[in-house]
């Protein structure tokens, strides 16, 4: 080949390759997308504060919602509307200064009362926030003028700046967001068809960097199999918690990518310590050690899933594995229960939430406890009954619950809480832990209370969920972990 | 003489029948492990110690089959027997009813037929909670209007007969013209019906237990069995092939009889 020719065909080639690369820049960086997500956990209603459930966090929370600060997929706190705070000596006046030229969907611009407002919102008597107890502390919100904010608090609290990541920013003339909605998220609300999908558009006034797409929707799905269905034939372009190791086998292709990443969500068997025998912890103890949870968590979960022993996950800065501290050992588990006063065992009734994997792990629990001479009667019950007779009216003995938040093995020092553990040392160490100088103190005093919550077997703490994502092999920049089932979907690009 | 022959639906449909009611009795006292057993291992392909396999907690399907037939069987049987007793007076009434009455209670039962049996099932669960006997009560309930209707119908026709109005001239008293003249004559086309409803009743009761509202667990319903295969049926296929067999032979069964009998009992139908 002469060099004439050798310079045709160079340059040829690199036309070609650069015909190739911008096609391929082009179809990686449609920024016009409508990305498809598919879920399990259509919301209740918009309203975080107003008992919407996971499914409003899952849809809402970064995308149309924003706090003070934002929650990372990878559980560190940043700053998003507080571009920086100050807290006083003594601990008890937090003052934050608020991002400028920040809009609401609405087109009114962020003020400090906005954020007085949202705080109040959360912690209203009619107020069903999950970290409502969290901001008791509060004494007083001031707003000396429209771009900061001081809170007082009645004593320390070192998680509040963690607990703000929790509390949306809305709009204080927006008087109901439970079907509507006036955030300053990177999408604004589409449309809601009720048991079906819930879009979301992209906010062309977004005061931050643009969502990659232009819409999101989310399709929401009762049946597993049916969401695992929608992937497989691309009416969805990622499963945002898949919750049956034995459907990916479909999905190991190349035309489908599976992650598996960092959860916060636990499955626990809840005894309710206010009554007789569970008053007793050497009986929970005995039932904790009676339930061979490694075989459960296989049976459900495979080779997914993670045993932790308590309340906190890998994910909390105070985890350690205690596994071994209520082992499984129904030789253990006899003596106990006939050290308690029940050689015999005992009946009680499980009230079991009917989907998945309630029921087969109180089958399996049922399987376990005759062993030791404990009869369980299965209740099934619905996310409705479980609410109303489990949760508020405290009318059962023992049940079966997933909690997703993350650093929520503080709700163990409100004995007022449903489960009714009430252990004056960890009441006190917890609230010890709150009002901690430092983060490491506050994580050693979290960490011997989460001993003794463990070695007083309060609940027994199954398992960890997994967190696995099935997504289409061409979609990138989706979230990969599951913490308090947040899904940020503006980085999220298609092609 | 001419020895009468059964039709070969009827004993096929017998045979289908009676197979599921042996296994059903024999779960009584016997089943390969028990249902709390779960030391099989996660989804165990079928092997000489499990022939069907096991599910993901590690129990033996073949000994939960069994004990579904006997849910299956059992629920059948029951509501069936709640449908007709409730269906059948209902029927009689209506056909003994004045026109007023009689169309009043036509109109409703036209409006519960219009309601399918499933859903005014799931209703009946939804308020007396998830059980067997929430079960057997809702659908023998949900079956019992198409009952009433098909039994009104067939008590009008038979008292129009003539041969019953030289009864009643003759001094017999209402009840025992229903239970010598009307029963008998309606009984044969009631039971090809009741039959059927049999074995919609086994299908009406694994939808239920599908959906989560039948018998509620360790109990092994043939419907719950397949709700739980249904996300393995890609690694273990045989957990939901087994109960979905199963409720296939019941249904043919059932089918198959009432075909059976209905060809022995209408004349028209009877080879010449």
């Amino acid at each position: 080949m002469n060099t004439k020719k050798f310079g045709k065909f160079a340059m040829v080639g690199v036309l070609a390759l650069s015909l190739v690369t911008t096609t391929t820049n082009a179809i990686a960086a449609d920024s016009n997308a409508t990305i498809n997500i598919g879920s399990l956990y259509e919301p209740q209603n918009l309203d975080n504060t107003g008992g919407g459930g996971q499914g409003v966090t899952e849809a809402l929370n970064g995308n149309v919602y924003e706090g003070l600060f934002k929650l990372t997929d990878s559980g560190k706190v940043e700053n998003l509307l507080a571009t920086a705070y100050k807290i006083s000596s003594d601990g008890l006046t937090y003052t934050f200064t608020l991002r400028s030229n920040v809009r609401f969907h609405s087109g009114k611009t962020l003020t400090s009362a906005d954020v007085k407002y949202s705080i109040g919102k959360v912690t209203a008597a009619n107020s069903q926030s999950a970290r409502k107890s969290s901001f008791k502390v509060v004494k007083s919100v001031a707003t000396p003028n429209d771009k900061s904010v001081v809170i007082t608090l009645s004593s320390r609290s070192i998680s509040f700046v963690y607990n703000l990541s929790y509390i949306w920013i809305v709009n204080e003339d927006a008087k109901d967001i439970s079907a509507s909605e006036d955030g300053t998220g990177p999408y604004t609300l589409g449309t809601w068809k009720r048991g079906s999908t819930l879009s979301l558009n992209r906010f062309d006034g977004y005061w931050g960097s643009a969502a990659k797409n232009k819409q999101v929707v989310f399709r929401y799905f009762t049946d597993a199999t049916a969401l695992n269905n929608a992937l497989l034939t691309r009416a969805v372009d990622v499963i945002t918690s898949e919750q049956s190791p034995d459907a990916l086998a479909q999905f190991k292709s190349s035309a489908f990518k599976i992650t598996n990443g960092a959860s916060t969500t636990k499955l626990l068997l809840v005894f309710n310590d206010r009554v007789a025998p569970f008053k007793k912890p050497l009986v929970r103890k005995a039932i904790t050690s009676a339930i061979d949870n490694k075989k459960l968590l296989q049976s459900i979960w495979g080779e997914y899933g993670t045993l932790t022993g308590s309340m906190v996950p890998p994910t909390d800065p105070w985890y350690e594995n205690l596994t071994k501290v209520n082992p499984y050992n129904p030789t253990l588990a006899k003596k106990q229960l006939a050290q308690a006063g029940y050689p015999k065992g005992f009946t009680f009734r499980l009230d079991t939430p009917n989907y998945d994997p309630h029921p087969a792990a109180a089958t399996f629990i049922k399987s376990e406890l005759a062993k030791v001479g404990i009869t369980v009667n299965i209740n099934i019950i619905t996310a409705d009954q479980w609410y109303n007779n489990v949760y508020k009216k405290l009318d059962y003995a023992a049940t079966l619950q997933e909690h997703v938040n993350d650093r929520d093995v503080v709700w163990y020092g409100n004995p007022n809480f449903y489960w009714g553990y009430n252990n004056p040392r960890v009441i006190s160490l917890i609230n010890a832990a709150e009002q901690a100088k430092s983060a490491t103190a506050q994580t050693q005093l979290l960490k011997r209370a989460n001993r003794i919550i463990v070695a007083d077997a309060a609940s027994d703490w199954i398992y960890l969920y997994p967190q696995i994502v099935v997504a289409s092999s061409t979609l990138s920049g989706y979230p990969i972990n599951g913490l308090n089932s947040q899904f940020f979907a503006y980085n999220i690009t298609k092609g | 003489m001419k020895i009468k022959s059964r039709p070969l639906t009827l004993i096929v449909g017998y045979l289908l029948v009676g197979l599921l009611a042996l296994v059903a009795l024999v779960s009584l006292f016997w089943t390969p492990y028990q249902l709390s057993d779960t030391t099989g291992g996660r989804l165990s392909p079928p092997n000489l110690q499990h022939l069907l396999g096991t599910d993901k907690l590690g129990r033996d399907t073949l000994s939960r089959l069994m004990v579904g037939a006997r849910i299956a069987l059992s629920v059948g049987f029951f509501s069936v027997l709640i449908g007709a007793f409730i269906g059948i007076t209902v029927g009689i009434g209506a056909g003994f009813a004045q026109r007023r009455i009689d169309e009043s209670v036509s109109a409703l039962l036209d409006i519960l037929i219009a309601f399918p049996t499933l859903l005014v099932a799931m209703l009946i669960v939804a308020g007396r909670g998830s059980s067997l006997s929430s079960a057997i009560i809702a659908i023998g309930i949900g079956m019992s209007s198409i009952i009433a209707r098909l039994t009104r119908l067939l008590v009008k026709r038979v008292l129009a007969q003539d041969f019953i109005t030289a009864s009643r001239a003759s001094g017999t008293s209402w009840p025992r013209v229903i239970v010598i003249h009307i029963l008998p004559n309606i009984w044969p086309t009631l039971i090809v019906s009741l039959a059927l409803q049999f074995g919609l009743a086994g299908l009406s009761e694994a939808s239920l237990s599908y959906l989560g509202l039948g018998a509620p667990p360790p109990n092994a319903s043939w419907g719950s069995l397949l709700q739980e295969a249904q996300v393995t049926v890609l690694t273990s296929p045989i957990a939901a092939i087994a109960p979905g067999l199963c409720l296939v032979a019941l249904v043919i069964g059932v089918n198959l009889i009432a075909d059976g009998l209905r060809s022995q009992g209408d004349p028209t139908l009877r080879k010449i």
